[in-house]
């Protein structure tokens, strides 16, 4: 499917046109939103249903400046690319717009929130770390400012719309990657980073209901397969899933105990962005490039050179950039009282992009472009 | 020799437990790995074990290693020649551990919170030199990535450079503790620093002189960890390894009263906490529970050790009397 | 005061013993108290005084031998034990909180209290009125950090009463006090005896058990050496009881030829006595002791001529040559050595071997490019076991085992090795048995014959008196006079050190 809004910068048509968008998902970096258990949640949440006249949207005087902030739920490559789409949008659109990176956490991520609102802002977007938990936060912000969920959606509280997927499908498509490349068969081992995240979780599920060929699930309402006990399918065997907390050393040994553990491993998969790439030193040093196949998720440099290079199968892409770019360009028009900016059933479907060996060089092309637009 | 007797025990049983439930602990290419991973972490726990000796701890190893590491992913990816880059970097952990020592012995702050608060700084200066970003090194570092991907053959066996390293700092070390005067009075002022100095001995010097050690070791670490993964993610890399090093280090007998310890009984500890890590991937245990495995087989080794000691102090007491 | 003869006693102890590694500090000693009495123990260092007194406050149990209380056997296995069967131990080194009032110091552990919260008006009430029966004239919050040593005694005294205490033992109370603090103890004493409390009162000051004491039991060696009823106390029959025999009977001082003056001190200054330059000199094969009570600056002078605690002005010649002194190894290289007066503390390390302890100062002289040499430090150390009749295992002993005389040969050794031109001894005999001390007075002898200059400090009247060639009388800092051998009796030493005219 593809993307069913209009661009507000003609620079960056190319991109979508050029790469095949499969299903519409979303994926974060590395640190996702920590849901729990998700809830019960309508992707469409009543409250802002359409662009009706009922939202109550806070504005800005004409000619006045618009100050704008963008919350990420962590620090990562992934918000890089996001944060370069955040400065383009406000280099095209002339707004400000601040992109706050958290370190540590749901504390930090409500310190700095709590920082830009005293400083007085007109409208905010945040993936929240622990979306349940964070309801009667986001609301007390949305009292005084127009707020908006990205990546990762907080659907109980009074956000204005989500932009983003569902990692679940995201998860699927990986599934498929891993098809295309052992259609035989054989044994697959998943790494990431913590899996008390909800992201992390639903591409993990996705991965496995695709690998088992399970009927698809509804992303926000998961029934998830224990992480430590072998889960056969037909052809798959999906051994184990090892965390790392972001550990690269950790990430790097797992992978090594996975092979000495498995010597007939055939596939590995890294549901975060740092994982395939320390997967790739673990595979090299074991002199079993080629030999062990893998498939990843996001655009890490490391992973992008290495489907070049044919070691890696493929990625799935979500693009951060869009969420970034989109994020300011809805806030931009709430904040001048448009309510038409705001996407029909409360939810923006930013497509991913799937990069195998055939479009792999043109996406790191493009990437490479996208990022210089926010540098 | 009574002391590394327990935590040896303890690393046979892990090994002979693990090596009967898994055909793959075994294999050349695991045994491998593990040995890597003991030279990496054994580095920075023989480090600290000098410290500890002292009486003093040293909490800022992990994030020497991260700025050490992402400094030279980011000088080396500037251009930077490595022949420069990493004699630079060592320099610079040692004067991370003399700036430690200054401290803890001229302006008698305590060791605690000197590292403490270099845990926090370095870290800080990590991530904003880098702008919080991975830093990858690229390709074209072969020589210097021998430090931490290369291996010497035995028959089907190859030895992994960084345990070699490791074995040359231990060796160092040992050497330093048994056979110098420097190791003597190193003993001397962890036990009783007052009398060390009424015996005319340089207090202040032979403490700087451990912790310049254990940064440079630290440093070193940084070094060999980054080539190891060939990107650096400067908020993280490192983070709580102090913990595993000083596990290590009291795992293998030195007490954090200061004076008592050995460099192999240090080795012997790292390679308890590796070959568990290794056993609980290897078993396919679940992997959230590793944390608690350690904790838990650390926590009994040093209740077994302790009990030890008392009986031997009990029966030393007997034949006294 | 009761009639002794007729009560009852209170306690009564018999044959305690108590071993310790390589001393036995009590060998079947034996006493009684009876009630409102105040017995005094005394004793050299050594005697086993402290050592009874630990058993009796539960501090360590005996090796053998029966307390009775009331005639009935008790088992005294803890300071709580103690403190239920109202014995009181109040030690030499005060045991108060500082940071924390009067008030809380007296019911620390016991404090009154209503639904776990502490009864604060209770704590004050009971407080005051102890506070009054030791002449302590202070609110009970007010913090013990600021009161004077004697007030925080007084504070013990109280807590100690607070616990209904028939037996107060008191260990060397006056070490620390003032004059006016010391008469008020006095008083405070008394007037408990007189409520019928028993104390235990121990003293190396002959003059305050003269005093205060309705009778003597004498410690020597860890045996009985003597009881002396009231009318019987006096200084010499107290000496004779404690030393076995006349002091100066066991070594005969004979002078000795005198060398160069290598140790001249001119207007030292102290941080402890910062208004009292000090100015003396010592030439080789000199003895020269030092005396003066308690805090009269005598250990900072030979911290400051070992480099511990550098003095604030004056200059150190050694061997006529200026010398800066700015921290031990200064010290060393000049050929000064100092055995501390804390051997625990600062004189050993005594989780490591006596080996390594003997060697810990001249390894470095041996060194060969930074390595130990095993084979020499082996002799160094065999030399001196044989020279000090070390009694020790093997040199591979760990130094805290030995005995407090070994202990200290072992320090000695650790100078020894290194052939000072000038060995400091600060309390050279403190906690040691008598043989132990006959030989170290033999050996500073030897080394004085041998043209070491010898300075030492003692709050041992005895050795003040017959050791040296001189002595060098300190009061509050100053110095206050020179004896030469000739000159030192007891009356000229005691006027020197109060700086008063003492009645003899």
């Amino acid at each position: 499917m593809l993307r069913s809004f209009e661009r507000a910068s003609s620079r960056t048509v190319i991109f979508g046109a050029a790469i095949m968008s499969a299903v519409g998902m979303t994926l974060t970096g590395c640190g996702g939103s920590d849901g729990g258990t998700g809830g019960d949640t309508d992707t469409a949440p009543a409250a802002t249903d359409g662009a009706e006249s009922s939202v109550k949207l806070h504005t800005v005087p004409e000619g006045e400046s618009i100050d704008l902030a963008y919350v990420t739920n962590g620090i990562d490559p992934f918000w890089t690319i996001a944060a370069a789409g955040v400065k383009a949008a406000a280099n095209d659109l002339e707004v400000n717009a601040e992109v706050l990176m958290p370190p540590k956490g749901v504390v930090d991520q409500k310190r700095m929130m709590e920082n830009a609102l005293a400083r007085g802002i007109d409208g905010m977007a945040i993936s929240p770390i622990d979306a349940a938990n964070q309801v009667a936060f986001i609301n007390q912000a949305a009292k005084v400012t127009n707020v908006i969920t990205q990546d990762s959606d907080a659907p109980d509280a009074n956000r204005l719309c989500f932009i983003g997927m569902d990692n679940y499908k995201a998860g699927r498509e990986a599934g498929k990657l891993i098809k295309e490349v052992i259609p035989d068969g054989g044994k697959v081992m998943i790494f990431v980073g913590r899996l008390e995240q909800l992201n992390a979780q639903q591409r993990r599920q996705g991965v496995i209901d695709e690998l088992i060929d399970a009927p698809m699930q509804d992303g926000n309402n998961l029934n998830v397969s224990p992480p430590s006990t072998p889960i056969k399918g037909d052809k798959y065997e999906i051994i184990s899933t090892l965390t790392d907390n972001f550990d690269y050393a950790k990430a790097k040994s797992n992978a090594e105990d996975a092979m000495s553990a498995n010597p007939d491993l055939a596939c590995m998969v890294g549901l975060f962005a740092y994982n395939i790439p320390n997967c790739l030193q673990a595979v090299e040093g074991a002199g079993k490039l080629n030999q062990i196949k893998m498939v990843s998720f996001d655009e890490a440099d490391d992973t992008l050179a290495a489907i070049a290079a044919g070691t890696v199968h493929g990625t799935v892409s979500q693009q951060p950039f869009e969420y970034g770019y989109q994020s300011i360009r809805i806030l931009k028009g709430l904040a001048q009282g448009d309510a038409s900016v705001l996407p029909e059933g409360g939810t923006l479907e930013v497509p991913v992009v799937l990069v195998r060996k055939e479009n792999v060089e043109e996406f790191t092309a493009k990437l490479a472009e996208l990022k210089a637009l926010g540098a | 020799m009574k002391k590394i007797l327990g935590i040896f025990g303890l690393l046979v049983v892990v090994f002979v437990f693990t090596a009967m439930n898994s055909e793959n602990f075994l294999s050349a290419y695991n045994m491998q790995n593990t040995f890597r991973w003991i030279g990496l972490f054994g580095v920075i726990g023989v480090g600290v074990a000098m410290v500890i000796i002292t009486g003093g701890i040293d909490l800022s190893i992990g994030s020497v290693i991260g700025l050490v590491g992402s400094l030279l992913a980011l000088f080396l990816a500037k251009g930077y020649s490595p022949w420069v880059m990493v004699p630079a970097l060592l320099v610079g952990s040692a004067g991370i551990g003399l700036f430690h020592g200054l401290l803890i012995t001229k302006v008698r702050l305590q060791p605690f919170v000197v590292t403490l608060c270099s845990l926090l700084f370095l870290r800080g200066i990590g991530r904003y030199a880098t702008a919080d970003q991975s830093v990858g090194f690229g390709q074209g570092f072969d020589i210097l990535g021998t430090l931490a991907h290369g291996s010497i053959p035995l028959g089907g066996f190859s030895l992994p450079v960084p345990f070699i390293s490791m074995l040359i700092v231990a060796l160092i070390a040992g050497f330093l503790l048994q056979f110098t005067i420097y190791g003597r009075y190193l003993f001397a002022l962890g036990r009783n620093e007052e009398a060390a100095r009424y015996s005319g001995i340089n207090t202040d010097r032979v403490t700087i002189g451990a912790y310049v050690f254990c940064s440079l070791c630290a440093g070193f670490s940084g070094i060999v960890f980054a080539l190891d993964l060939n990107t650096v993610q400067p908020a993280g890399m490192g983070e709580f390894y102090e913990l595993y090093a000083i596990a290590a280090a009291v795992l293998g007998g030195c007490s954090l009263r200061g004076g008592e310890g050995s460099i192999i009984g240090v080795v012997i500890g790292t390679a308890v906490i590796i070959v568990l890590k290794n056993a609980i991937n290897i078993l396919n245990l679940p992997s959230q529970l590793e944390f608690a495995i350690i904790g838990a087989v650390l926590l009994a080794g040093v209740i077994v050790d302790e009990l030890v000691k008392r009986m031997v102090a009990r029966k030393r007491a007997e034949v006294a009397g | 005061m009761t009639d002794v003869s007729s009560a009852a006693p209170l306690l009564q102890v018999t044959q305690l013993s108590k071993q310790f590694p390589g001393v036995r500090a009590l060998d079947g000693v034996s006493l009684s108290l009876y009630p409102g009495e105040v017995l005094a123990v005394i004793g050299e260092n050594g005697a086993g005084k402290s050592t009874l007194m630990k058993i009796l406050a539960g501090i360590q149990p005996p090796d053998a031998g029966e307390v009775r209380l009331d005639g009935k056997v008790v088992s005294i296995d803890s300071i709580q034990a103690a403190s239920k069967l109202g014995i009181s131990l109040i030690h030499q080194e005060l045991n108060l909180a500082d940071n924390l009032d009067i008030g809380s110091n007296i019911f620390l552990g016991r404090e009154p209290h209503r639904w776990g919260v502490v009864d604060r008006r209770a704590v004050d009430r009971a407080s005051k009125e102890l506070l009054e029966q030791v002449g302590l004239d202070y609110s009970p919050r007010t913090l013990v950090r600021n009161l004077s040593v004697g007030q925080q005694q007084m504070v013990e005294i109280a807590k100690a009463l607070s616990v209904q205490s028939r037996v107060l033992i008191m260990d060397e109370p006056t070490s620390s006090l003032s004059q006016r603090e010391t008469d008020n103890l006095y008083r405070v004493i008394h007037s408990l005896r007189d409520a019928g409390v028993s104390i235990i009162y121990i003293s190396h000051r002959l003059g305050e058990v003269t005093d205060l004491a309705d009778r003597v039991v004498v410690l020597r060696d860890g045996h009985n050496a003597g009881d002396l009823a009231k009318s019987a106390i006096n200084h010499d029959n107290m000496v004779k009881l404690m030393v076995g025999r006349d002091f100066s009977e066991v070594r005969a001082y004979t002078p000795r030829p005198l060398g160069e003056e290598v140790l001249s001190v001119t207007g030292l200054v102290t941080a402890m006595h910062p208004k009292h330059p000090v100015s003396f000199s010592v030439r080789a094969g000199e003895i020269v002791g030092i005396g003066g009570l308690v805090g009269a600056g005598r250990t900072e002078l030979l911290q400051a001529l070992f480099g511990v605690v550098p003095p604030l002005a004056g200059t150190i010649a050694v061997a006529q040559e200026d010398t800066s002194i700015t921290c031990p190894i200064d010290a060393i290289d000049a050929g000064i050595a100092l055995v501390p007066e804390d051997r625990k503390q600062h004189g050993l390390i005594l989780e490591m071997a006596v080996r390594e302890n003997c060697s810990l100062a001249s390894v470095k002289r041996d060194q060969n490019r930074g390595l130990l040499n095993r084979e020499e430090e082996r002799c160094i150390c065999q030399e001196m076991v044989e020279k000090l009749h070390i009694k020790t295992p093997s040199d591979q002993q760990i130094a805290q085992v030995l005995s407090g005389g070994n202990q200290q040969k072992v320090v000695l050794g650790k100078w020894l090795a290194m052939k000072p031109r000038i060995l400091l001894l600060d309390e050279p005999t403190r906690g040691i048995d008598v043989g132990a001390k006959r030989e170290i007075y033999q050996l500073m002898e030897e080394l004085a014959e041998s043209g070491v200059a010898i300075i030492f400090v003692s709050s041992e009247m005895e050795e003040i008196l017959h050791l040296p060639d001189r002595a060098l009388i300190f009061h509050e800092g100053q110095l206050a006079g020179e004896l030469a051998h000739g000159e030192l009796t007891e009356e000229a030493v005691m006027h020197l050190a109060t700086g008063t005219v003492v009645a003899a």
